[in-house]
C-alpha cells in the first residue's frame, strides 16, 4: 500500500503539484460505553479505514478522501482537480515552511490495549462505579468509558514516511441532583494523566475512581442545600477542573495561528491577537508562562509527529506574561512571516493535525500548559485571599468571536473570606475580558497543584473536526472578577 | 444505487436471521463537498464519500451496537460487523426496561427532498455563485470568508423483525458569505440554505452584504451601555435559540432527566407569548424532512407551542421505552422545526431599518457560541456577531461592538415578544460534525423582544 501511495504521489507531482501527501489509516477503532442510572445506554464500537490525499497546486490546496481504496488513482486525481479549482482564487499562494524528511515511528504509551480487554470487564467497572454513585440525593448518575486506537501512515512528496500507533483512554463520572427549587446541579470527575506514564486500560484505576465517586457525591449534596453564588466582584481561584478550560478557550484557541490569520472567520471566529503583538503584547501578569508542549509524556496532546510530518515540539507561547509564540503548522508560519514582513516564527510548531483520514489537517492545540508558579499550595493561596471564590468543574462556556471576552459557569464554588473557605455556593459563574483577566493573575500554585487534564471534544474547522488534546495547569488566582451573572 | 443499498441491507438481514441474531441496521451514505473561503481565497476544496453502517444487536434486554465505515463492495466486512455486534451484545448488561426493536409495517422510500442538480453541483458553479455574491465588494481591507457546503445524504434502515425497509435521500447546500475588515475586525454575513438548485441565488446575499458593508463603513462604531434593550433578532439568531430549545425544552427524555426548562405540569399551559407557534412540520421541504422516523412511525405536523401554549413533549423511542411514554415519531436525525411568522411585514434588513420606531432597537442577526448556563431555568449565553446594528429612535444608526446576552429562553419567548415578521426563511443549522445531517429551521426573518438585558459590552470589535 505504501508503495502504491508513493507512486501516486509521484504521478501527481509530475502533473504540476508542488506538494502531495497521503494519510492512510489502516484502522481506527473506538469503543464507547455509557451507563446512565444503571442502564448500559451505550455499548458501541466502530472501525474505519481509508486514506486522505492533500495536493498543493499553484498555491492552493485540494483534498479528497475515501474508505474505498479500490481506485487510488481516481482519489488522487480528485484531490488534484479540487486544488486546480481552488487555484482559480488565490490571494496568498500557499508555501510550506522547510522541514527535514523523516522516517520514523511513534507509539503512544500503553501497557494494556483496551481493545483486548473483554467487554464484560468494562461493563463490570461501570456497574461498580454506578453502585458507588447510587446514593440518596443523586438523581442521575453517569459513568463512561471511551477508547480510541488508530494506526496512521503518513507519506509525502518530500521523502517523509511516518507510522504512528495512538491509543487513547477517556473516562469519567458525573452525578446530578435537584435542589429544593427543582433546579438541576451536577458534579463531575474526569480521568486525566494523574501523573502516570501510560494510558492503556491500566489507567482505569478503580481506587482513584472510587475516591472521586465519593467526593463528587459529597460535593453535590453540599451544593443542593447551598445558596446561590452572589453577584459581585471577587478574586476567583480556579482549580484545574476549570482552569484547563480557561486556558483552552482564552489562550489555546486565541493563539491558533490560522485563527489569527483569519482562516476561521466563517465559523469559529478570529482572534484579538495580531501579528504585531508577538514579542510585545502583555497577555498576562508576569506570573504567566504558557506553552504548547507536545512532548509531555502520556497525553492526548502528545502524538510524536503532526500531520505535516513535523516532530513534536515544546513551544513557549507566553513568557512571563509577554506573548512570544503561537500554535502553528507549516503553511501558516510562512504566511504570517510574509505578511508581517519579518520572521516571527522559526519554522512550524508541529501542531497541524486532522481528526480522521477524511479531514484535512489544521492547527490544533497540543498540550497547552501553564507552568507551575511559586505561590504554594491551594491552602496557601486561599490563606492569602481576602475575598474570593474557589471554582471547579466546567458547566458551560461561551467566548466572544475574537476570544476577547468570555462567560463560564462552573459545577461548584466555595466562597473565601479573610483567608478561609466559608461555604459552598451553587450556580457559580464568572465572566471577563481576556487580557484584563489574565493580567489580573495574582497567584500561581506550585507543582503540587498542577494537573494534566485530558480533552476529548475540542471542535474546530469546517468540515468540523473533534480533536483530543491536553492541558497541564496549576491552581491560579485572578483578582476583581465579576461572578454570579 | 437505491436498489443496491436495499439489497445489501436485505442480504445482511438474511445473514443475521440465519444465525438467530436480532438486529437493526442503520445505513448512512454521504457525498460531501465543501469549498471554504478565507482571506478572499479558496482555502480548502474538499470532498468525502463515506458509507457508515451501524448494526445494533439485541438479546432480550441487552443492546449493543457496532459501526463501520465501509463500502457496498465489502459485504463480507459488513457481515463480520453483524457478527461483532451479535458477540458484543452477549456481554452487555440488561437494561432495566424493554428496548423496542422496530418492525416496519411496510416499505417506505422518500426522495422528495433530493435534487440531483444540487447534489452534483460542479466546482465551477459554486465558484461562480460566490464570485457573484461578493462582486465589487472585496477590497484589500474587506476580505471574503465563507463556505459552500453541498452534497447528498442517504439514510436507510432494516431490521430482523420485518422484511420491509426504509430509504431516504436528500440534497442540500449551506452557504455562508462573510466579509471581514482585516484590521478593524468587524464582520458581516449573508447566508442561504438550499434543498434544490433553484433555491440558490447569489443576488440576495450580495444585496445584504452590500447594505451591511455600507452601514459598517459609514456609521459610528461604539461600545453601547449595559442595560435593557428592545432587541430584534435576525433569522440565524432565532434558529440558534430554537436549536437550544430543542435540546433543553421539549424533549421528554431531557425533561425526565432534569435537563429541561419545562416540567410535565406545563403541558397545556401558556408558557410563551401567544405570538409563538412552533411546529415540528415534516411538510416543510426546506428542512430536509423525514416523513417516517427510524422506527417506522409516520411523521405528521406535531405542534409544540400553539399560541404560546405548550402542547407536549416529543419522545424518542429509547426515552419512551425507559420512561413508559408513547413514542411520537421523533427517532430521526433531525426535526423539521417551523416557527410561524407574525403579522408585521418586514422582508429585509433595509425594511427593518426603515420602520418607524418609538424606542431604540438593537438588531442582533447572529448569536455566537451559545451555551447553556442553567438548563432547568433555560438560561443561555451568547455574544452578538456578524452585523449587529443599534437602530436609534431618531432614525439614525450606530454600529455597536459585540455584546453578550445571558438570558432565559423562557424570558426571551415570553410576553416580551413584541412582534414577529410575517416573512419566514429556512435557516440552515447543519453542523459538519460526524456524519452529514442536513438540517434547517424555518423561522421569521425577524423577531422583536422588549426589555432584554445586555450583560457585557465589548470595548472594541
Amino acid at each position: 500500500m505504501i508503495e502504491q501511495l508513493k507512486q501516486q504521489i509521484e504521478r501527481i507531482k509530475a502533473q504540476g503539484a508542488t506538494y502531495v501527501d497521503a494519510r492512510w489509516y489502516p484502522f481506527e477503532e473506538s469503543n464507547q460505553l455509557v451507563m446512565l442510572n444503571g442502564n448500559l445506554k451505550n455499548a458501541s464500537a466502530s472501525r474505519e479505514s481509508g486514506v486522505g490525499i492533500r495536493v498543493l497546486y499553484q498555491g492552493a490546496w485540494g483534498f479528497s478522501a475515501s474508505s474505498d481504496l479500490g481506485d487510488l488513482g481516481a482519489l488522487f486525481d480528485k484531490a488534484l482537480d479540487n486544488a486546480r479549482v481552488a487555484a482559480e482564487r488565490v490571494t496568498f499562494p500557499i508555501r510550506l515552511a522547510e522541514k527535514d524528511a523523516v522516517q520514523a515511528t511513534f507509539s503512544s504509551p500503553c501497557e494494556v490495549n483496551p481493545f483486548e480487554v473483554p467487554l464484560a470487564d468494562k461493563v463490570a467497572f461501570l456497574k461498580e462505579m454506578d453502585d458507588k454513585l447510587k446514593q440518596e440525593g443523586v438523581f442521575l448518575r453517569f459513568s463512561r468509558l471511551n477508547f480510541i486506537r488508530k494506526q496512521i501512515v503518513f507519506v509525502d512528496s518530500e521523502g517523509s514516511e511516518i507510522e504512528k500507533l495512538i491509543t487513547e483512554v477517556f473516562a469519567g463520572l458525573e452525578v446530578d441532583g435537584k435542589d429544593a427549587q427543582g433546579m438541576t446541579h451536577e458534579r463531575k470527575f474526569t480521568l486525566g494523566q494523574q501523573g502516570k506514564p501510560t494510558r492503556g486500560w491500566e489507567s482505569i484505576d478503580r481506587q482513584l475512581f472510587a475516591q472521586n465517586a465519593e467526593r463528587i457525591v459529597r460535593e453535590l449534596k453540599e451544593m443542593l442545600v447551598a445558596d446561590d453564588c452572589p453577584k459581585e466582584d471577587r478574586s476567583v481561584i480556579l482549580l484545574p477542573g476549570i482552569m484547563f478550560l480557561q486556558t483552552h478557550e482564552t489562550i489555546g484557541h486565541a493563539l491558533e495561528l490560522d485563527r489569527i490569520l483569519g482562516y476561521e472567520l466563517a465559523f469559529a471566529g478570529g482572534s484579538f491577537v495580531t501579528l504585531d503583538d508577538f514579542g510585545k503584547l502583555r497577555y498576562g501578569s508576569p506570573k504567566l508562562t504558557a506553552r504548547a508542549n507536545a512532548t509531555v509524556p502520556n497525553s492526548p496532546g502528545s502524538f510524536g509527529f503532526d500531520d505535516d510530518g513535523i516532530p513534536a515540539k515544546d513551544t513557549v507561547l507566553i513568557d512571563k506574561g509577554v506573548l512570544v509564540g503561537a500554535i502553528t503548522g507549516r503553511q501558516m508560519v510562512e504566511e504570517a512571516n510574509a505578511r508581517a514582513r519579518k520572521p516571527i516564527f522559526d519554522g512550524s510548531g508541529g501542531a497541524n493535525r486532522a481528526t480522521s483520514f477524511y479531514r484535512v489537517p489544521i492547527e490544533r492545540m497540543t498540550n497547552i500548559n501553564i507552568d507551575p508558579g511559586t505561590d504554594g499550595t491551594l491552602d496557601d493561596i486561599v490563606a492569602r485571599t481576602e475575598k474570593g471564590i474557589v471554582l471547579d468543574g466546567e458547566r458551560s462556556w461561551s467566548i466572544g468571536s475574537n476570544r476577547e471576552q468570555f462567560h463560564f459557569a462552573t459545577d461548584i464554588g466555595w466562597l473565601v473570606d479573610e483567608g478561609k473557605v466559608t461555604r459552598v455556593v451553587k450556580n457559580a459563574t464568572y465572566k471577563g475580558d481576556t487580557l484584563k483577566f489574565w493580567n489580573s493573575l495574582s497567584a500561581v500554585g506550585d507543582e503540587s497543584t498542577w494537573e494534566l487534564k485530558f480533552v476529548d471534544n475540542c471542535g474546530k474547522g469546517q468540515p468540523n473536526q473533534v480533536m483530543q488534546l491536553g492541558h497541564g495547569v496549576p491552581v491560579c488566582r485572578f483578582d476583581n472578577v465579576r461572578i454570579g451573572e | 444505487m437505491k436498489e443496491r443499498i436495499l439489497e445489501t441491507l436485505r442480504d445482511l438481514r438474511a445473514y443475521a436471521l440465519d444465525r438467530g441474531y436480532e438486529i437493526v441496521l442503520d445505513y448512512h451514505e454521504e457525498d460531501s463537498y465543501l469549498m471554504r473561503f478565507a482571506n478572499s481565497a479558496i482555502s480548502l476544496n474538499t470532498n468525502e464519500h463515506l458509507i457508515r453502517l451501524e448494526i445494533t444487536a439485541f438479546a432480550g434486554r441487552k443492546r449493543a451496537s457496532y459501526e463501520l465505515i465501509t463500502d457496498l463492495d465489502k459485504i463480507n466486512e459488513m457481515k463480520q460487523g453483524v457478527d461483532v455486534a451479535a458477540e458484543m451484545v452477549q456481554h452487555a448488561q440488561p437494561l432495566e426496561y424493554d428496548p423496542t426493536i422496530p418492525a416496519f409495517a411496510a416499505s417506505f422510500a422518500d426522495e422528495s427532498a433530493y435534487d440531483e442538480d444540487l447534489a452534483q453541483l460542479a466546482n465551477a458553479e459554486k465558484l461562480a455563485y460566490f464570485n457573484r455574491a461578493v462582486e465589487g465588494l472585496e477590497t484589500d481591507d474587506l476580505q471574503l470568508s465563507g463556505i459552500f457546503s453541498s452534497g447528498e445524504t442517504i439514510a436507510a434502515q432494516s431490521n430482523t423483525r420485518s422484511e420491509h425497509t426504509q430509504f431516504w435521500r436528500a440534497s442540500d447546500a449551506q452557504v455562508n458569505a462573510v466579509l471581514a475588515h482585516a484590521t478593524l475586525k468587524w464582520e458581516v454575513i449573508a447566508e442561504q440554505s438550499a434543498q434544490c438548485k433553484a433555491d440558490l441565488d447569489p443576488e440576495p446575499l450580495r444585496r445584504d452584504l452590500a447594505y451591511l458593508l455600507e452601514r459598517y463603513q459609514t456609521e459610528t462604531a461604539q461600545q453601547i451601555p449595559l442595560g435593557r434593550y428592545d432587541i430584534v433578532f435576525g433569522s440565524s439568531a432565532i434558529a440558534d435559540m430554537l436549536n437550544f430549545m430543542n435540546w433543553i425544552g421539549f424533549s421528554g427524555g431531557s425533561m425526565k432527566r432534569g435537563f429541561s426548562m419545562l416540567a410535565e405540569d406545563k403541558v397545556g399551559k401558556k408558557v410563551f407569548s401567544d405570538k409563538i407557534t412552533l411546529v415540528d412540520d415534516p411538510d416543510q421541504i426546506a428542512t430536509f424532512p423525514f416523513k417516517r422516523d427510524f422506527t417506522g412511525i409516520e411523521r405528521k405536523p406535531f405542534p409544540l407551542f400553539e399560541r404560546g401554549i405548550f402542547k407536549g413533549f416529543v419522545w424518542f423511542q429509547d426515552d419512551a421505552d425507559e420512561f413508559g411514554a408513547r413514542p411520537t415519531g421523533h427517532t430521526v436525525m433531525h426535526k423539521s422545526l417551523a416557527l410561524h411568522g407574525g403579522e408585521v411585514d418586514v422582508a429585509s434588513l433595509q425594511a427593518l431599518v426603515g420602520m418607524p420606531r418609538q424606542k431604540d432597537l438593537l438588531y442582533i442577526p447572529f448569536l455566537h457560541y451559545m451555551n447553556i448556563v442553567n438548563p432547568s431555568k433555560g438560561v443561555i449565553t451568547a455574544s452578538s456577531r456578524f452585523g449587529a446594528l443599534l437602530l436609534k429612535k431618531d432614525g439614525s444608526l450606530v454600529v455597536p461592538y459585540n455584546v453578550r446576552l445571558t438570558q432565559s429562553l423562557l424570558d426571551i419567548f415570553s410576553d416580551k415578544v413584541a412582534w414577529l415578521s410575517r416573512q419566514t426563511v429556512a435557516c440552515n443549522t447543519s453542523m459538519s460534525y460526524g456524519a452529514r445531517n442536513p438540517t434547517a429551521i424555518r423561522v421569521p426573518k425577524f423577531m422583536c423582544v422588549e426589555g432584554l438585558e445586555i450583560s457585557h459590552s465589548n470595548s472594541s470589535y
